[in-house]
């Protein structure tokens, strides 16, 4: 097995819950390596499934975000029997999370600029739903900006698609929303209204944006009626 | 010193609790088991509660070796849960508050789950993995607030299982998930089910719907046994939790995990769980049954916190709630 | 002239790249491949954006030998059939394979570090005039690639056409 060697000499870069990522050159290019390791914690057959499935889907939901514009990393190799999937390294960027945190921090003439960001983070994702991109695991960690050479504002990326999948329901798109809310305001408290900013931009860029609103105000509703006995 | 005693009865379990500073001088418990195939209604679980609360509160006293007068203040839970039994124990607790003239302090039920299980685990700073009945959340500390990075969308993991328990009618004595836990050791075969995890969300009525759909059938044309049913049941959905968890640790860069809640006691998902801890070298932390279910120890624990952090209840405002999230409460005791 | 790139999955292997314009010979040349007699595979350079391309080709294609899943019969007609975005083996010997009349050929080889008298042979074969393989990229067709490959112009906003090229290479087995 030639990609397993291969991964032990390349730097490992954080072990997140589906995959480790490492950093490595890839026929004379920098690479992201993600590789999806058996969970000894699953029963075999799950694990085996779920393993397989998310490759897939992961790649296919990244063409399709590519063919519509959206960025998201070139796949350069995909390896089914190791479960790898070699991408394009993001040269340049950091995580949008890392950026609203450091902006929270310095106190002047940050408020617009986050604003923008929220806005344009809303527009992307009215795109990739509009494409029946679900991301499935969206998260302020999941998204890069890539800071181009040319001058001008940093470029959405889309990262992680390892939960991703294809789907026209409103109700999908509405919990893909959900979660992105609930990680958003966890991971960054008292931005309530920056997160509004950004439905408001999703909402008047999508096609399809209000079934999905009234789905999402559907599932906030469930998490806050649900009964919680016990 | 500081003694708090701790009320609870939010659920099936009626619980009165001591603490000193740490330490747990009495934590007698009940429960109220219904027959198999059916669940717990909150009028005659209220009732329960009424029949046996001054008995377990003679008990606590009398285990703790306390007189009234050692108390420094009573704590009852606030919410979240069943609105009649909620009720039940808050009056008991009003009263008792006032008769001894101690101060009083309402206690959201989710975060007497935490506290206990960093008491008696000493985890430090953990993500919480809270399963239960009503709930499914993981939690990790910030700026003041317990916050929900990860939470079931529909039902809580624990009435998954319990209502399971009622499709093939087992028992529910002491406990539908222990009786689970317990056949599934002797199921092997894995029966594909449901996976549904939503970044740090899950989902468990698709897998509810389909098992209640397809037991029987798969039971009485011999496919599979009832044992491997629990095992498929338990394997599919402790996974989802391991995962979610996971991924809130990757997420917040956390090394330690602390599981608590009544399904918490699950051995199996411990050991799911700590297999997965051991492979991004973290630390596992969970409590056995004693304090995983609810208790009257935690609301106590949690009560000695707020107290000692200058909170308390003023008699106008001792009333209860069947909804009360875990990130409503400012933590004023942590930094 | 030749460019060369080490697989770094397969040490030992490595890729080398010729481009030769001017061919004067190229119905021998090509079948002399499908006698199985030249070690190499023989691109039309007009359907290439970059070596890059060739190299995810011939990286796949070395991968799926090692684990016995090629689809055609030999690693230089896997190569072929890895640039190819679809599925559909004789299509892709017609679009980037070399036809009679062609006058650039780019000549794909893989091999080993010590194995340079497999590069020569290939030279000596070729009636044509050699120039860097980089140059590839003046001889593409971009037009014929986008068409082949179904690039429409809003995929521009997020990268390259080689981009798009190789991401589709990457991942058409399972679209």
């Amino acid at each position: 097995m030639a990609v397993p060697e291969f991964l032990q000499t390349a730097e490992l870069l954080k072990q997140g819950a589906e995959a480790r990522v490492y950093r490595a050159e890839f026929l004379g290019k920098p690479a992201i390596v993600k590789e999806r390791f058996p969970k000894r914690y699953r029963h075999p057959t799950l694990d085996e499934k779920l393993t397989h499935r998310r490759t897939t889907q992961e790649v296919r939901s990244i063409l399709r975000c590519r063919r519509a514009g959206i960025c998201a990393p070139v796949v350069y190799f995909v390896d089914y029997t190791s479960h790898c999937i070699f991408l394009e390294e993001i040269i340049g960027s950091s995580t949008v999370r890392d950026h609203i945190a450091s902006a929270q921090q310095s106190d002047s003439g940050t408020e617009q600029k986050l604003q923008q960001l929220a806005e344009r983070v809303g527009q992307i994702l009215a795109r990739m739903h509009d494409e029946d991109v679900i991301h499935g695991d969206l998260t302020t960690s999941n998204m890069l900006l890539r800071h181009s050479q040319k001058d001008g504002e940093p470029e959405l990326v889309l990262i992680d698609f390892g939960l991703s999948y294809i789907s026209a329901l409103p109700e999908d798109k509405g919990v893909d929303l959900y979660v992105l809310e609930k990680a958003f305001l966890s991971t960054h408290p008292n931005t309530e209204a920056l997160f509004e900013k950004l439905l408001k931009s999703y909402a008047a860029s999508s096609k399809k944006s209000s079934a999905v609103i009234k789905k999402l105000d559907e599932v906030r509703l469930r998490g806050r009626k649900r009964s919680m006995v016990g | 010193m500081t003694v708090v005693i701790g009320f609870e009865g939010s659920a099936n379990k009626i619980g009165i609790g001591i603490i000193r500073d740490g330490e747990v001088l009495s934590n007698p418990r009940r429960t109220y088991i219904t027959p198999p195939g059916q669940g717990f209604m909150p009028s005659d679980t209220a009732r329960h509660h009424r029949a046996v609360i001054l008995t377990v509160l003679k008990e606590a006293l009398e285990q703790a070796g306390l007189k009234p007068a050692d108390i420094d203040c009573v704590a009852y839970t606030k919410g979240p849960g069943m609105g009649a039994p909620l009720v039940t124990v808050a009056l008991v607790a009003r009263t008792v508050a006032q008769l001894w003239g101690k101060p009083l302090l309402g206690v959201n039920h989710c975060i007497g789950h935490i506290e206990m299980g960093r008491l008696i685990t000493k985890a430090n700073n953990p993500t919480v993995l809270y399963v239960s009945g009503g709930n499914t959340q993981v939690i990790a500390y910030s700026e003041r607030r317990y916050r929900i990075f990860g939470e079931t969308i529909d039902i809580a993991v624990g009435n998954c299982l319990d209502r399971f328990a009622r499709v093939i009618k087992i028992s529910n004595d002491p406990s539908p998930g222990y009786n689970i836990e317990q056949m599934a050791k002797k199921g092997s075969q894995y029966v594909e089910l449901p996976y549904t995890v939503k970044g740090m969300d899950v989902s468990f009525s698709g897998i509810l719907s389909y098992i209640e759909e397809a037991a029987n059938k798969m039971l009485s044309s011999g496919q599979c046994t009832a044992e491997d049913l629990c095992f498929s049941l338990q394997e599919t959905v402790f996974s989802m939790l391991v995962e979610i968890t996971e991924r809130a640790m990757a997420h917040c860069g956390s090394q330690e995990v602390l599981i608590v809640g009544g399904v918490g006691c699950n051995l199996r998902l411990q050991e799911m769980m700590g297999v997965m801890c051991q492979e991004r070298g973290a630390k596992l932390f969970a409590t056995d049954e004693r304090f995983c279910i609810d208790n009257g120890a935690m609301i106590a624990q949690a009560g000695w916190e707020m107290f000692r952090s200058g909170q308390v209840t003023e008699l106008e405002d001792s009333w209860i709630t069947q909804r009360y999230r875990t990130d409503e409460v400012e933590v004023t005791w942590r930094d | 002239m030749n460019l060369t790139q080490d697989l770094e999955l397969f040490p030992g292997h490595r890729v080398t790249q010729m481009l030769f314009k001017e061919v004067k010979n190229a119905a021998e040349l090509r079948q002399s491949a499908v006698e199985g007699k030249i070690s190499g595979a023989l691109i039309n350079p007009t359907m290439l954006v970059d070596p890059l391309q060739v190299l995810v080709a011939a990286n796949k294609a070395v991968h799926l030998q090692t684990i016995g899943k090629m689809k055609t019969r030999s690693l230089y007609s896997e190569i072929i059939f890895n640039l190819s975005p679809t599925n559909n083996i004789s299509e892709a010997f017609k679009r980037f394979g070399i036809s009679d009349g062609d006058e650039s050929v780019m000549v794909v080889v893989v091999h080993k570090k010590d194995e340079v008298q497999l590069l020569s042979d290939v030279t000596a074969r070729v009636d044509g005039r050699q120039v860097p393989a980089e140059d590839v990229s003046s001889l593409s067709d971009s037009a014929k690639i986008k068409k082949l490959y179904k690039v429409a112009p809003q995929e521009d906003k997020c990268g390259t056409l080689l981009d798009a090229v190789i991401c589709r290479m990457a991942t058409k087995d399972v679209m």
